[in-house]
């Protein structure tokens, strides 16, 4: 497929940001092409979860963020109930179920930390609640004998990413969005009032540019006239999923000291993550799964909810998550004009439509409904 | 003869000891294994543990596949109910680290011990190199052998092939090879790191300084409306009822494919008592392709002699040759399979209780593709990299046999014998003029069955599968339940890869990993995009490539 030659907007990076920025603009008559290196980009390795409160893997590896943790706090349930409303407008079936989320203690100490972490969020607006094993066994009757309560956070919820991910191609292709995946963009050169990009498959001239490309976000900013800063890294994570069971896990489950994610499709799978490492041996590379993440990642999910052990695991795999400073980059690069930069924060799948949402809403010159200057993009500089 | 009782959902079945759960329960006329999402039965199919349809119920632990269950004790066996509930389990078994699991480091590490991985080992423990083999049955020989399994007066005595098998194995054993049967490798990882879990439920991990990867084959796809039903099964499967539980598939066994090995199936099965309706052959008959029979016949004199052996057991025996058809539906009747055959214009039906098809084979190459080998695309399947030695494009990693390509039997083990000499070289130790010569003639044995295996396409070269024909209504992934037309519809979408593909219509998802539906969607989007596939054109090798629990995951002893 040729590309076009030029065009009104060019999105770089084809995941669930890029292709909604894409969408939402196109929606509003705007020619846009998405450039994608791979296909459907690190949302396509996505595990589903809707995550709201804030995550203990988070704050334990990088503490320094919590407080920006804390600011991007309130925008997290708003994110899960866009999804509920793009799933709406889109006429879409997401498997998409509210259900809440736990985050589980295994002892006292663990149980204060989640009792001090919901203080926090409750003042911020989420919904949550300290239950006791009895109160937990009422709701959630599938723990293993370790477990003395739990955080329950209503906010929470999970979804299919694979329904999801088919549903935005296809709206953003009845839009008319060109998307060209497995094309790399090798820069972003200004040229008049806008941009030339050079991809692949050649050159692109367009008048606005988004850079939605996750932790490729930093080299291309970083390759701009003048450099923009976005320290965005790449996380290499483990995933596992199971074959099918009856419905067991309502809940999307984590751990208040340890790294898990546990939830169940509607398929009846049950996915496994949560933030174990995987392999990219070099920046831009193929994440690899590694057996030290599935043995210690499935183990630990069966130590939670033993009778999972008589489950199989039918399939591993690896995906990039981005973390920048423990929020999303979001709007305007006021250095560069026509630049957009849009990545969500920790969350990103969650958090991803939304913040599609709320630069789309800043390129098309609307007031976003919700104050993105904490995310503004030059807070680097 | 010693035997067992198993209960099947409240029905005692006699079984043999030694024979699989899949042998005893199919002599007992019991077709139905696995039920899936859409409550189809499904039964067994692959008989050799890759296809994930015979999934049972074993004493109240779900996922058990009949076909690699032994029967050693009384059982109590239940169908597979997808998405059938959890027992409670109220004991919670610690987080475990890798570092739990116990590590063997042998020199080097063979995996799989047919043939070919036989005659690895067996060449690098001559050289002085310490050689483990890992083989998931409970038996080794692999899937040319397949030993005898059960014992008793009226079990028909090993025949040649089996003998020839035991001898291999005791040669390898009186060399001081070790073998580990019933071990499933399922992890590959960089830097030669292998997991691999024993049918006891013990996890270990193997770091080996150099390896053997001898992992065989399966038998290819043959996608018609109803291949999916019970009663339909590979040529392999059947044959390993047979050769290695004595059990037949049915009474009325219908055989249909292309190569040899059926004739060999018509053969085996009419001598144990069952009735072979007819085989059908794709190809035409030998004596269209008089060069190639005589070039097979001056390069292997022995397996044309056995070949005309089989076919004058059919001829005597009164089964009927159809060539130059094929089977292009198949539907369940009242009183048994109705096959439909095509070709040369003509449509026949035929009835049967078991249809065995065996169009061929794909290699078992997720072990090589995980560890990075480099492989070339034939235009059928893949073909991995390596040199006249089996050295492939990764650093102590060496290949051989089918799972490299196809070859049969005698070219894997000559290049079993090749591979592990030069295996041992490479682990430092001599190759002194008694090996060199071994090689030497093992690399001109390799070159002769190579001749032998050309001709022998030659003679059963038949029209491949027509993948634009196949009806939109016929299965292409067996796991998910997808069709033909679903994975068209996505494809006529714009996915113009199989991972989009994949996770557009769920097609390779299920347990098998896409094991039979990857050949047949890349054929697909081959067809579409014009693009000829190559080694990134399949789905990404995810481990584990066998299904494991999580409980056996982090077992111990």
């Amino acid at each position: 497929m040729a590309l076009p030659t030029a065009i009104g907007t060019v999105v770089i990076g084809g995941g669930v940001v890029g292709a909604c920025v894409a969408g939402f603009l196109a929606d509003e008559g705007q020619d846009v092409l998405v450039v994608d290196e791979g296909r459907g980009a690190g949302s396509s390795a996505n595990a589903g979860s809707l995550h709201v409160q804030m995550q203990s893997r988070f704050m334990r590896l990088y503490p320094e963020n919590v407080p920006n943790m804390e600011l991007q706090l309130p925008l997290y349930p708003k994110a899960v109930a866009f999804w509920r409303e793009l799933a709406g407008s889109l006429n879409a079936d997401f498997d998409l179920k509210m259900t809440g989320g736990l985050m589980v203690a295994e002892s006292q100490a663990q149980l204060d930390f989640l009792a001090l972490k919901a203080e926090r969020e409750r003042r911020l607006g989420l919904d949550v609640a300290i239950l006791d094993r009895a109160q937990l066994d009422a709701i959630a009757p599938y723990f293993g004998p370790s477990i003395v309560g739990a955080e329950l956070c209503a906010n929470e919820g999970k979804l299919n990413p694979l329904l999801c991910n088919a549903a935005i191609r296809t709206w953003i292709l009845a839009r008319g969005v060109v998307l060209a995946e497995g094309v790399s963009v090798a820069g972003i050169a200004r040229s008049g009032t806008g941009f030339a990009v050079t991809t692949t498959r050649g050159t692109v001239t367009a008048g606005r540019v988004v850079l939605a490309a996750g932790s490729g976000t930093r080299l291309l900013a970083a390759g701009l006239d003048p450099p923009i800063s976005i320290p965005a890294v790449a996380e290499p994570l483990h995933m596992n999923i199971t074959e099918a069971t009856a419905p067991l896990i309502g809940h999307l489950v984590q751990h208040a000291d340890r790294m898990i994610t546990l939830k169940q499709f509607g398929t009846g799978q049950i996915v496994i993550g949560g933030g174990w490492p995987a392999r990219q041996d070099a920046p831009g590379g193929h994440a690899e799964v590694e057996l030290a993440s599935l043995i210690a990642n499935a183990s630990l999910a069966q130590h939670i909810v033993p009778s999972i052990g008589n489950l199989r695991i039918i399939r591993t795999w690896a995906g990039l998550n981005t973390s920048v400073d423990g929020m999303g980059v979001l709007g305007a690069v006021p250095a560069i004009p026509g630049l957009f930069v849009a990545i969500p924060g920790d969350a990103g799948y969650t958090l991803g439509p939304l913040s599609a949402r709320l630069v789309a809403d800043v390129m098309l010159g609307r007031k976003p409904g919700e104050d993105i200057s904490p995310f503004r993009p030059e807070r680097f500089e | 003869m010693s035997g067992f009782v198993i209960n099947f959902e409240g029905e005692q079945v006699a079984a043999r000891a030694g024979e699989s759960v899949a042998a005893a329960l199919t002599a007992h006329g019991i077709r139905g294994f696995r039920v899936t999402r859409s409550t189809a039965e499904r039964g067994v199919f692959c008989g050799m543990g890759v296809c994930q349809d015979c999934l049972v119920e074993v004493d109240g632990v779900p996922g058990k596949r009949a076909c690699m269950t032994v029967v050693d004790r009384p059982l109590s066996i239940r169908r597979q109910r997808h998405g059938a509930a959890l027992a409670p389990v109220s004991d919670a078994l610690p987080p475990a680290t890798i570092e739990e699991l116990a590590v063997e480091r042998p020199e080097l590490l063979v995996i799989g011990a047919g043939p070919g991985g036989l005659s690895a080992a067996i060449a690098a423990r001559k050289a002085g190199a310490e050689a483990v083999v890992l083989d998931e049955r409970r038996s080794p020989g692999g899937q040319y052998f397949k030993p005898v399994a059960v014992a008793g007066d009226d079990i028909a005595p090993p025949d040649a092939q089996h003998r020839e098998g035991l001898a291999l194995v005791a040669q390898a054993r009186a060399a001081g090879v070790m073998i580990r049967s019933g071990v499933s490798v399922w992890g590959a990882f960089q830097r030669l790191e292998f997991a691999a879990t024993s049918d006891t439920g013990e996890t270990r991990r193997y770091l080996p300084r150099a390896v053997v990867v001898a992992t065989g084959a399966y038998e290819r796809a043959w996608p018609v409306p109803g291949w999916e039903l019970p009663g339909v099964m590979t040529t392999g499967a059947a044959q390993t009822l047979w050769r290695t539980a004595r059990r037949l598939p049915g009474q009325r066994v219908l055989i249909a494919g292309n190569g040899p090995l059926n004739l060999q199936l018509a053969a085996e099965l009419r001598s144990g008592g069952s009735e072979v309706v007819a085989v059908v052959e794709a190809a035409g008959p030998a004596t269209r392709a008089p060069a190639a029979v005589a070039t097979m016949a001056l390069a292997s004199p022995g397996l044309v002699a056995q070949g005309l052996a089989y076919q004058w057991r059919c001829l005597t025996g009164g089964v009927p040759m159809l060539h130059d058809m094929v089977v292009s539906a198949i539907e369940q009747g009242p009183s048994g399979l109705a096959v439909t055959l095509v070709g040369g214009g003509a449509t026949r039906v035929l009835e049967a209780d078991v249809l065995c098809l065996g169009y061929g084979f794909e290699p078992s190459n997720e072990l090589l593709r995980a560890l990075g080998c480099r492989h070339d695309h034939d235009g059928t399947r893949l073909v991995t990299v390596r040199d006249a030695d089996g050295q492939t494009s990764v650093a102590g990693v060496y290949a051989l046999g089918d799972c490299t390509g196809l070859g049969g039997a005698r070219v894997a083990a000559a290049d079993g014998t090749l591979a592990g000499l030069a295996a041992a070289a490479g682990l430092g130790h001599a190759i002194g003029p008694e090996l060199a010569r071994l090689g030497r003639q093992a690399a001109s044995a390799a070159q002769r069955h190579r001749r032998f295996q050309q001709a022998l396409w030659n003679v059963y070269r038949a029209p491949a599968l027509a993948i634009a024909q196949v009806p939109n209504n016929t299965m292409i992934c067996r796991c998910e339940e997808v069709r033909f037309g679903a994975a068209r519809a996505a494809i006529a979408d714009g996915l113009a890869d199989a991972g989009s593909v994949k996770r557009a219509t769920r097609i390779g998802m299920g347990p098998c990993q896409g094991r039979y539906c990857r050949p047949l969607l890349e054929a697909l989007i081959s067809e579409a995009t014009g693009k000829a596939p190559d080694e990134t054109s399949g789905f990404a090798p995810r481990p584990p490539f066998r299904p494991v629990t999580i409980r056996d995951l982090a077992g111990k002893p």
